[in-house]
């Protein structure tokens, strides 16, 4: 074949064709434009939640250096940092931690960090400044200052005591010479002060460096480095170079430190198979929507023209040649449609975003990703649904034959084909009318037809889902799992599924202000443990408890230096609650009786087993079997100790690098009768799986703990007092003491609710946009309809056909299209809802399939009316040329 | 009897400078059962003389009576259903209906008028047309003068007062022409039909009982 360069020629023809479609470009970068709303809206709620998650990996991190050095003495820190492959550096001294009552519930470390450092974690002053050196500055967050109830205003004075180590501890004043606020993901709190005034501290207590635990006055050097790729392996490359390890303890030992953000930061990654057929179903079901209309719009545009396509073939185009005329005004249409699109879609999307992070825990959004990739993915897949759906307008216009164009007439071979079946048919058809020849008239083009009457019964689909799925959201369900009792009090922190409470007691003057309110029908405490508790376990048991977390391999190491029992069994953590009788009440038993449980000193003990969503027990979800006597082990006091010669250990240093054990050295070992099986309902759990679980008696486990730790209050109230008290327990924990708080039936109540309305608002939103696609496509469908039968109307007019019957038919037609689009998606949602409601049931537990055809009610009168009134509208236009003119139009 | 009459019309598109007179004082009248031909070059306003006698289009000036009904008292409406009844079409490109089956353009202004059809006149209509076996194939399975013959059954259908013809043989090659133009002249004489047709053909012409040649919108020899 010749290669000629015709592209100037071929472009100069797909132009001024492009300049005579005037309709249907508007028409087709509308379209473009909607696709592209869609798949950037998609893929800016992605991304943003990819980042999202990264972001809050990285706050719950405390930072988001790549990873540092700790513990480093002056020397090695100077050595290190100039490292070739350290891209920036940052320096942090930690000299103690703020005690002293304010800090009760607070860690709050004290020392100096370097600009880079304080950036990476987030200390940049709101106000203010980072101290200066040579002063006594210091600035802090705005969390520290209401805790020590300073004002926040620069050159205020504040002292705290800092504790240095376990001995000391050390008054110190500063003056406030910034602040910024704390962000409640981040772990701990921060009062930065000058390095020259640590070292002042450390003069002052007469510590030396390095002290032997090596956390005081140290040198922790983070690092960035050119990118988050082999963080730990560039770590271990730079302390190899300088002579050092982190393997071993010794003099060249040195602790890395790898950001974990960064190694497991991606949300992609972490996705499920029902996430990404999720978005691969959203992704497939709008290039399908976007194919359905340019698809039309094309195939259209080219059977209007298509003697213009013959006549480019008959002067010596070739089909390729043509081919490209059609593909290059496709993608002029996407220059415009698809900006536009990108503009709105980011818009939909970042207003989206908040909507649907709401719902999803762990994750604070609070910015919307407005990365390039958004655009450039929604771009190149609306390219791909605009050449996707002009290939085969392309190929029709491509293969015509120059003869053929002329006389060129839609659907004339499915005509022939259907030859035999008409004759049969229309015998004499008496039963003529113009709902016949609108029926016929639309069988014309059975492809088009069908494919309008797809694309607007997508939208009908979509809609009819939305609600189907939202109204089957099951709220008694929902309530049934999750709250058990009118109100749940406990830390902020306990909701928080937060660990780090282990040990500690729930406020206990917000429990006596609610006793005080009065109402309470019935009340009753958990308790958490104030003590570690073992318990003893076979091989198989503990092989098939770690199997979830830990590979093979390491599960055989640990198996290997485990210590065992005279028996052979093993050592385990179990996780006990002590019940009062309220939450006793409460438990769901499987097997055996609860009544031993009720008596105070009782060795009666209930095994917790877990319940699937769907409320099936599990049999294999714990050890302990009805009627076994079982041994509790619980643990006063530990020591470090070397699993290889038994020897006790107490270098720390040692201990950290080596990863070394602990075993019990002060316990008591008590026995217990298994009397019942039962689950714990999720809002009186711990809320965190793993270990063996166990209920005991409130006075036994409070007995056996030594002490009292209140987990959580749980109570009923009177109808009359439930509105009461849940505002009293909303003012007290918002403005008496905000780390309390608590959860009602009303709280459920309003998550379901949010939930429900965030499918639904998507949902509508989706099918919204997908029906403006549709009604697009409808209205493109009629108005080339009418278009291109412009003389064929002025001739049945000129035969005697009147305008009102002429409207007549073209209102049958829209009619026929729009209902039959209704009609579809009935028949759809006839055949396929039930089996799509056994499957979402299985998905979402509080699922109940309610059959409605409500939307498909309400989307019939205004199909119907749209089915009347764009036929109108469009004739409407075309009458006012005279039926004169219209006869004598040749070429349209 | 007198089945159409028209008095100085006249037809001007555009204004001022830019008038075209395309019908400049047109005085006509038909009498029943006639075959006239009109004859005139391209742009001598021949067709738009059949349209207003057709009542598609409205004079500027001056009247048109069919049947003794003056058409420009009709409201748009009215005109239709009164076209419909009384003045049947045949175009040069047939203007049929291509999803309809020949039987149903041929029934298609009986039934748009909701009326019952006339079987013994349809199918001597059909008949004479020659048209029995194609009754339930669809327009673009037949030859042009097969549709030419059908687009006339159609016209007949209705029993109307006047046929129309926009030159009918247009598309046609000649033998094909002589075969429906005796067609039309055998079945205006059989169903004493009242024909005006327009042609720029001179031999075709030679066929109606009367030649009314128009130039520059006026009559310039009447037959």
């Amino acid at each position: 074949m010749l290669r000629v360069s015709n592209k100037t020629c071929i472009r100069s023809l797909a132009t001024k064709s492009f300049r005579s479609s005037k309709s249907r470009n508007c028409i087709a970068i509308l379209a473009i434009a909607l696709t592209t709303i869609l798949f950037t809206s998609l893929f800016t709620v992605g991304l943003s939640l990819n980042e999202g998650f990264q972001q809050s990996n990285f706050r719950q991190a405390g930072g988001y250096a790549h990873g540092g050095f700790k513990y480093l003495t002056q020397e090695q820190f100077q050595e290190l940092q100039h490292d070739p492959l350290i891209k920036e550096w940052g320096v942090r001294r930690v000299i103690g931690m703020g005690t002293g009552s304010a800090f009760r519930k607070n860690h709050v470390e004290v020392g100096w960090a370097n600009a880079n450092t304080a950036h990476w974690m987030w200390l940049d002053p709101i106000e203010g400044r980072l101290p200066k050196e040579g002063t006594q500055e210091a600035a802090t967050d705005l969390e520290v200052l209401r805790l020590l109830g300073v004002e926040p205003k620069i050159g205020a004075k504040f002292t705290i005591p800092i504790a240095l180590n376990d001995q000391q501890v050390t008054e110190q004043t500063f003056t406030l010479c910034g602040w910024w606020e704390k962000d409640p993901v981040v772990v701990a709190n921060h009062i930065l002060i000058p390095e020259k005034r640590v070292n002042d501290i450390l003069k002052e207590e007469n510590i030396t460096l390095p002290t032997k635990d090596k956390l005081i006055g140290s040198w922790n050097m983070d690092v960035m480095f050119q990118n988050d790729r082999h963080i730990e392996k560039n770590l271990n490359t730079i302390l190899k170079s300088h002579g050092y390890q982190c393997e071993e303890p010794g003099d060249n030992y040195i602790n890395i430190g790898v950001n974990w953000g960064y190694s497991n930061a991606q949300f992609a990654e972490k996705a499920d198979a029902m996430t990404i057929i999720f978005v691969f179903t959203l992704l497939a079901l709008i290039i399908f929507t976007g194919y359905l209309i340019i698809y039309n719009i094309f195939q259209i545009s080219v059977v209007h023209d298509i003697r213009y396509y013959g006549l480019l073939k008959t002067i010596g185009t070739t089909g390729k040649q043509i081919k490209a005329i059609l593909r290059y005004q496709a993608l002029l249409l996407c220059i415009i449609g698809i900006p536009l699109g990108c503009i709105f879609g980011w818009f939909i999307g970042a207003k989206l975003c908040p909507l649907i992070f709401s719902r999803l825990n762990g994750i604070m959004v609070d910015t919307v990703s407005a990365s390039p990739l958004i655009f450039i993915g929604a771009a190149l897949f609306a390219i791909f649904t605009v050449l996707l759906s002009c290939a085969k307008p392309g190929r029709t216009a491509a293969k015509i034959s120059p003869i053929e164009a002329v006389r060129y007439m839609e659907g004339e071979k499915k005509e022939k084909h259907n030859k035999k079946n008409k004759q049969s048919k229309a015998k004499y058809s008496n039963s003529f009318s113009l709902f016949h020849m609108a029926k016929a008239n639309l069988g014309r083009n059975k492809g088009r037809t069908f494919v309008t009457i797809l694309s607007l019964t997508l939208a009908v689909v979509l809609l009819q889902a939305t609600t189907m799925f939202t109204n089957g959201f099951d709220m008694d369900k929902y309530l049934e799992k999750f709250s058990t009792c009118d109100f749940v009090v406990s830390d902020a922190e306990y909701f928080q599924n937060n660990w780090s409470l282990y040990g500690q007691s729930m406020d206990s003057e917000i429990i006596s202000a609610i006793e005080q309110q009065g109402g309470i029908v019935d009340s009753g405490r958990v308790y958490r443990e104030a003590l570690v508790v073992q318990d003893f376990i076979t091989e198989d048991w503990y092989r098939k408890q770690n199997g979830r977390f830990y590979s093979t391999e390491e599960i055989d190491e640990f198996v290997k230096n485990a210590p065992r029992t005279a028996e052979g069994l093993m050592v385990g953590e179990a996780q006990t609650y002590g019940m009062e009788d309220f939450a006793l009440d409460h438990l769901d038993v499987y097997e055996g009786d609860l009544s031993g449980l009720y008596e105070p000193g009782s060795h009666e003990i209930a095994a917790v087993y877990k319940k699937d969503d769907y409320g099936n027990i599990s049999l294999d979800s714990h050890w302990a079997k009805l009627g076994d006597t079982i041994t509790l082990r619980f643990v006063e006091e530990w020591e470090y100790y070397d699993p290889k010669t038994g020897v006790t250990c107490t270098d720390s240093q040692k201990i950290e690098a080596e990863k070394l054990p602990q075993r019990p050295t002060v316990y008591k070992d008590i026995d217990f009768t298994v009397t019942a099986l039962v689950d714990v309902p999720q809002s009186f759990s711990y809320r965190y799986y793993g270990n063996d679980e166990f209920v005991m008696n409130a006075d036994t486990f409070k007995e056996l703990h030594g002490t009292a730790n209140t987990m959580l209050y749980a109570f009923n109230t009177t109808k009359e007092a439930n509105g009461s008290m849940e505002a009293f327990l909303k003012d007290y924990t918002n403005n008496i003491n905000p780390d309390d708080d608590y959860e009602s039936k009303t709280t459920y109540q309003a998550e379901f609710n949010k939930f429900r309305s965030m499918f639904q608002i998507l949902g509508s939103l989706l099918s919204f946009i997908v029906g403006l696609i549709g009604i697009l496509n409808f209205v493109n469908a009629i108005l080339t309809g009418i278009l291109t039968r412009k003389r064929e109307f002025a001739m049945l007019q000129s035969i005697g056909m009147t305008g009102r019957q002429l409207k007549k038919m073209l209102i049958y037609e829209g009619i026929l299209y729009s209902l039959g689009a209704v009609l579809l998606a009935f028949l759809l949602f006839l055949a396929a809802g039930p089996m799509a409601a056994s499957v979402l049931s299985t998905i979402f537990w509080f699922f109940t399939y309610r059959p409605t055809f409500l939307p498909l009610l309400v989307i019939m009168p205004i199909f119907a009316l749209l089915g009347c009134i764009v036929p109108l509208l469009v004739y409407h236009c075309v009458s006012k040329q005279t039926i004169v003119e219209r006869l004598r139009e040749t070429d349209y | 009897m007198r089945i159409l009459e028209a008095k100085d019309l006249k037809k001007v598109y555009g204004t001022g400078e830019y008038a075209v007179h395309a019908l400049d004082g047109v005085d006509l009248s038909i009498e029943k059962g006639e075959f006239v031909a009109i004859v005139g070059t391209s742009g001598s306003g021949k067709s738009t003389l059949l349209h207003m006698l057709g009542g598609l289009d409205l004079p500027t000036k001056g009247t048109v009576i069919v049947d003794g009904q003056e058409l420009s008292k009709l409201k748009k409406e009215e005109l239709t259903i009164f076209r419909r009844r009384k003045i049947g079409f045949v175009f040069q490109n047939y203007n049929l209906v291509p999803v309809l089956t020949v039987m149903e353009n041929i029934t298609l202004p009986i039934r748009l008028d909701g009326k019952q059809i006339d079987e013994t006149y349809l199918q001597e209509i059909i008949c004479t047309l020659g048209l029995e076996k194609k009754l339930n194939s669809l327009p673009n399975q037949l030859s042009g003068g097969q549709q030419q013959r059908v687009a006339i059954a159609r016209a007949l259908a209705a029993k109307p007062a006047i046929i129309l013809a926009d030159e009918p043989t247009g598309n046609l090659d000649s033998k094909t022409s002589q075969d429906v133009l005796s067609l039309m002249k055998v079945t205006s004489e059989r169903f004493s039909q009242t024909i005006v047709m327009i042609t720029h053909n001179e031999e075709i012409a030679q066929m109606a009982d009367r030649i009314i040649r128009i130039e520059d919108g006026k009559i310039a020899i009447r037959g």
